[in-house]
């Protein structure tokens, strides 16, 4: 009786449900995978995942598909919006084009989080800040908690607020970003726990650890906002992101044997119209020409359709020209957009999906779709050698020939990074084409002034904060800004380093947002107190490794007592020459080894006497 | 050049010579002048140039440069600087500036040299102090010292410091306090550290009073003298307040000294010694490092009473030792004052020793740290190495002077003595 009592009680509970909530097509949640080809043999993976849920059952407790751990976290630590991401490696512009929700949904290598809190002071804000990461790094197995004080900034134009905030509350945005983090597994199964499948059934089930962190690029976000559709009531919107390029081949290798062996030369995939084509020398293929299917890609294939998303939501779609065909296992609806370059695939809860995009003819020029062009490249390296200052270099190439990008750039730097504001300088890539130097000289002098519009600069306090730069600036079309400025190294006291201290220091990515033309001017003039501008697009530049100089780890003991011997040299010397007074060589007492010498001998004396007699 | 009388050409020809190097430098190796500034051994944290720019930098923006870690400078230095045309477009005229600071502490040391202090004081007259070298070459041996002349080419502000200390100096063996009193607060308002030398600079403006206004009570005129530091340095922080808006220049700038929280490297003991602390004694050695540093005061102001500006030297030769960020202009001035005591030179015993260990750790030094920075090749301990040899060197040459004048002060009391051997008791 006692075991069958849950057991009724869950019935009941089921009962309940699927009277009270019957689910219907009109559902709040849905998901999504989107499928994307990449030049140099690269498949991106969009997986989008959001749900709704209205204020009125948000405060009351009541939540269905909004996951219960998060929310709760939401309420006690008063967030109105946050931003957590979790990313690892680099996205290849120049290949793989722009990128994919324009930047919106990733971060910089590591973890990063930004959230608008309620408060009304910088000091509430603080507490609450430190109560959400605190519990955020229990809930995603992260070191969320290490964004401390030094680590924690307060961007003033670089991020704007995503959902509908009424314009009355106080909020503020803090950003703290942990470039050293490693996401792995374990960030991943509690991610997928918060979907309302937990990822047993739906595109969910394509997540798997393996593959994800095998990938080239990936980014795992999550975004939830207040959504107030005019006339209705407002939403608590939760958007889960997993974003991730896979090498095809890579994935491709079975993985009892994952170790890449070269293929035979007549094996190779070569670019034939090569005019020194022949055969011995190749010149490898932009594009596999190899086929995949998605059991192949992600090791299985689809489980079905999660049974609480909205069916009118295809759960697959995939973008390559419609003349390319495609293969899918039976039951499965494919339906080509009339865009011309996508479909999309419907299934029913219970069906599997594979898919298989078959090798392109060897004709077809069309096979895959030539990336977007992003808005702007962006690098960012160290200069200088030596571990006592350096300088950061970004190159900030604008690839359009005709329209001017503006964009905010943001660095959060950690404090033993000392930059030297004074010698920050913007410089438009001087072309060799122009004519006279002179001439040239002074017309990049003006067009460098006009380079930077804005900066907004907090300094760094040793052991309390970091710094905190945003420079709003702009790239005339088709050229390159090299934007530098230097800083110094700081030496940490010896508990200070990691315990891989030669390892370096990581310094998270570059936040750069490009405002959307038109909007800019506006935003300038307003300067912080207006919302400025929405992103149009946003990048962020790879993490750095910063290396400092170090101590000798091994020897505290022996400094101490090597300084406190010189020191007690000097001392010792000084005192004992003020405190004596001076006498002849032959006056006072004696004094030294000849008295004890003397002394040694009257005992032997006496003693050999006493022996004698 | 004892005692031969210096031509006003001969003058001119000093200060000309010593200028015209430093700007011949300066333009001919351009890049030279960067180059030192950015040396740990020129530039401190507390006297870096670059980071003065900074400071001006953030100063014209508004923006206050002491809400970060990288200004640690008095205050009053950035409205200074940003008279001055800016460093960027024209450098000739912050390396005018620097110069002409050389060439005043020159010409104080010349003034202090030329008043026979140094050999016969209010209270004692050396029986050497005939031998003695003339004021032009003491000032020329003080602005051709390649310490010198480095320092004012990395344009480290404790040129500043040391025109401010010289200056007191000379105004307190000219019988003037008040001035004497004003220098040294300017001085210690720049760097701190010259505030320990209050008492033997007391007491050498006590004894060089005009006999026409003379306080004869000492512990009055010490209390007027420290009324008026106090009054001084209360008017300058004031003023440093007017113009930075908020208190917070004084944890930043002096704060700094005190907790050593920049841990930058420079030819002191201090810096390794707390990067290896652990974190539980840090504030406990931090007070006994001070303490250490200041119980020297007392001990040569008693022992050494007779001659007070012997008092200075010595202090200063220790303060370019055990201060928190010393660099090697705070030994260029412990230098520049040790040829006044050209009369006791033969009573030093250890004087090959010490140049010697001084030389060996000027070359070395700068190739250590090149080893532990660049090449790789060495750790942290090189460098540390070769700052305790500089250190004991330089504590060498301060027991031993300290010895001569002592033995010096005894032959006066037991004339048959000179030349004999004697030992302490």
């Amino acid at each position: 009786m006692r075991q069958l009592l849950p057991f009724l009680s869950f019935l009941w509970v089921t009962f309940l449900s699927s009277c009270v909530f019957p689910t219907t097509a009109s559902s709040d949640y849905h998901e999504q995978l989107n499928l994307r080809p990449l030049p140099l043999s690269a498949l991106l993976a969009s997986f989008n995942f959001r749900s709704n849920t209205t204020f009125s059952k948000f405060e009351k407790g009541n939540f269905r598909f909004f996951p219960r751990s998060l929310g709760q976290i939401l309420q006690h630590a008063g967030t109105r919006e946050l931003h957590l991401r979790f990313s690892l490696g680099r996205w290849d512009a120049e290949a793989w084009g722009a990128r994919p929700w324009n930047g919106a949904r990733e971060g910089g290598t590591g973890v990063e989080l930004w959230a608008w809190l309620e408060a009304e002071t910088d000091e509430e804000a603080d507490q609450k800040w430190l109560t959400l990461t605190n519990a955020l790094s229990g809930l995603f197995c992260a070191s969320l908690n290490f964004i401390d004080g030094t680590r924690t900034t307060r961007p003033v134009v670089s991020f704007q607020p995503e959902g509908d905030h009424a314009a009355d509350t106080d909020m503020q945005l803090l950003y703290g970003v942990l470039p050293h983090e490693v996401v792995c597994t374990e960030n991943l199964t509690p991610f997928l726990k918060l979907l309302p499948c937990k990822g047993k059934a739906g595109i969910a089930t394509l997540l798997d650890g393996h593959k994800l962190f095998d990938a080239s690029w990936q980014s795992m976000a999550i975004d939830i906002r207040p959504i107030c559709p005019s006339g209705e009531e407002c939403v608590l919107q939760i958007e889960q992101t997993i974003d991730m390029v896979l090498d095809i081949e890579r994935s491709k290798r079975p993985r009892d044997n994952p170790i890449p062996r070269p293929l035979p030369g007549d094996q190779l995939p070569c670019n034939t119209s090569k005019h020194y084509h022949s055969h011995d020398t190749c010149f490898p293929l932009d594009h596999s020409k190899e086929e995949w299917t998605l059991s192949q890609i992600f090791g299985k294939p689809v489980k079905g359709t999660c049974p609480l998303a909205d069916s009118t939501v295809p759960p697959v779609c995939l973008q390559v020209p419609n003349s390319r065909s495609v293969f899918v296992s039976k039951d499965v609806a494919e339906k080509k957009n009339p865009d011309g370059v996508s479909r999309c695939f419907y299934i029913s809860p219970e069906t599997e999906l594979e898919l298989m995009l078959p090798r392109p003819d060897d004709g077809a020029s069309t096979d895959i779709l030539t990336p977007e062009t992003p808005l702007l490249y962006a690098e960012r390296s160290f200069t200088g050698h030596g571990q006592e200052r350096g300088g950061v270099q970004t190159i900030l190439r604008n690839p359009s020939p005709d329209a001017e990008v503006e964009f905010i750039y943001m660095e959060t730097l950690p404090w033993f990074m000392r930059i030297y504001l004074h010698t920050m300088e913007a410089r438009v890539a001087v072309q060799a084409s122009s004519s006279n130097n002179k001439d040239r000289n002074s017309r990049s002098d003006d067009i460098n002034k006009s380079l930077i519009q804005q900066v907004y600069y907090r300094p760094a306090l040793d052991r309390a904060r970091g710094t905190q730069l945003e420079v709003r600036m702009r790239v005339p079309p088709a050229s390159t800004v090299f934007l530098t400025y230097d800083f110094e190294k700081s030496i940490l006291r010896y508990t200070e380093y990691p315990p891989d201290a030669n390892r370096g220091f990581d310094v998270a990515a570059a936040v750069i947002t490009i405002l959307s033309p038109g909007e800019g001017e506006g935003g300038a003039e307003a300067g912080a107190g207006a919302r400025a501008a929405a992103a149009a697009y946003n990048l962020r530049t790879t993490s750095l490794l910063c290396s400092l100089p170090t101590p000798d780890f091994s020897m505290p003991y022996n400094v101490i007592i090597f300084t406190s011997t010189a020191i007690a040299l000097a001392f010792g010397g000084i005192f004992n020459i003020l405190v004596r007074r001076f006498v002849a060589a032959d006056e006072g007492p004696e004094a030294g080894l000849a008295v004890l010498v003397g002394k040694l001998k009257a005992r032997l004396r006496g003693a050999a006497k006493g022996v004698k007699r | 050049m004892d005692g031969a009388q210096v031509t006003p050409g001969q003058t001119a020809g000093l200060y000309t010579g010593a200028a015209v190097l430093r700007l011949a430098i300066a333009t001919l190796l351009p890049a030279l002048p960067d180059l030192l500034t950015g040396r740990v051994e020129i530039s401190t944290p507390v006297t870096s140039f670059k980071r003065l720019q900074e400071g001006l930098f953030l100063y014209n923006h508004n923006v206050s440069p002491y809400d970060g870690g990288v200004y640690h400078q008095a205050p009053l230095l950035l409205p200074l600087f940003s008279l001055l045309p800016s460093f960027t477009t024209l450098p000739i005229f912050t390396y005018l500036l620097y110069i002409a600071v050389d060439l005043l502490s020159a010409s104080a040391l010349w003034r202090i040299a030329d008043s026979g202090e140094a050999g016969s004081s209010a209270l004692f007259s050396s029986p050497r102090r005939t031998k003695r070298w003339s004021g032009f070459v003491i000032a020329a041996v003080f602005l051709f010292n390649p310490f010198t002349v480095a320092t004012c080419l990395g344009r480290s502000t404790s040129v500043f410091t040391t025109y401010a200390i010289l200056h007191a100096i000379a105004k307190a063996v000219s019988g003037a306090p008040f001035g004497a009193m004003a220098a040294l607060s300017f001085a210690s308002y720049l760097s701190m550290y010259p505030l320990l030398l209050l008492p033997p600079l007391v007491l050498l403006s006590y004894d060089r009073q005009r006999p026409e206004r003379a306080i004869r009570s000492v512990a009055k005129f010490a209390a007027i003298c420290t009324a008026t530091v106090a009054g001084i340095l209360a008017i300058l922080f004031q003023m440093s307040y007017f113009l930075t808006g908020s208190w917070e220049f004084l944890p930043s700038t002096y704060g700094v000294q005190l907790t050593l929280s920049d841990l930058t490297p420079n030819v002191g003991l201090w810096w390794y010694f707390f990067i290896e602390m652990f974190d539980s004694f840090r504030s406990f050695f931090l007070a006994v490092f001070w303490l250490h540093l200041s119980s020297y005061v007392g001990g040569l102001t008693v022992r050494i009473r007779r001659q007070p500006l012997v008092v200075l030297t010595l202090l200063l030769g220790i303060l370019a030792i055990f201060k928190p960020y010393p660099s090697i202009g705070d030994t260029a001035l412990f230098f520049a004052l040790v040829p006044l005591y050209r009369h006791v030179f033969p009573l030093m015993r250890y004087t090959f020793v010490s140049a010697a260990v001084i030389l060996y750790a000027t070359c070395l030094g700068p190739a250590f740290y090149h080893l532990w920075i660049y090449a790789g090749s060495g750790n942290a301990n090189f460098f540390y190495a070769i700052t305790l040899v500089w250190n004991l060197g330089l504590s060498l040459l301060v027991c031993d002077l300290m010895f001569a004048v002592l033995r010096d002060e005894w032959e006066v009391e037991r004339p048959e003595m000179v030349g004999k051997e004697a030992r302490q008791i």
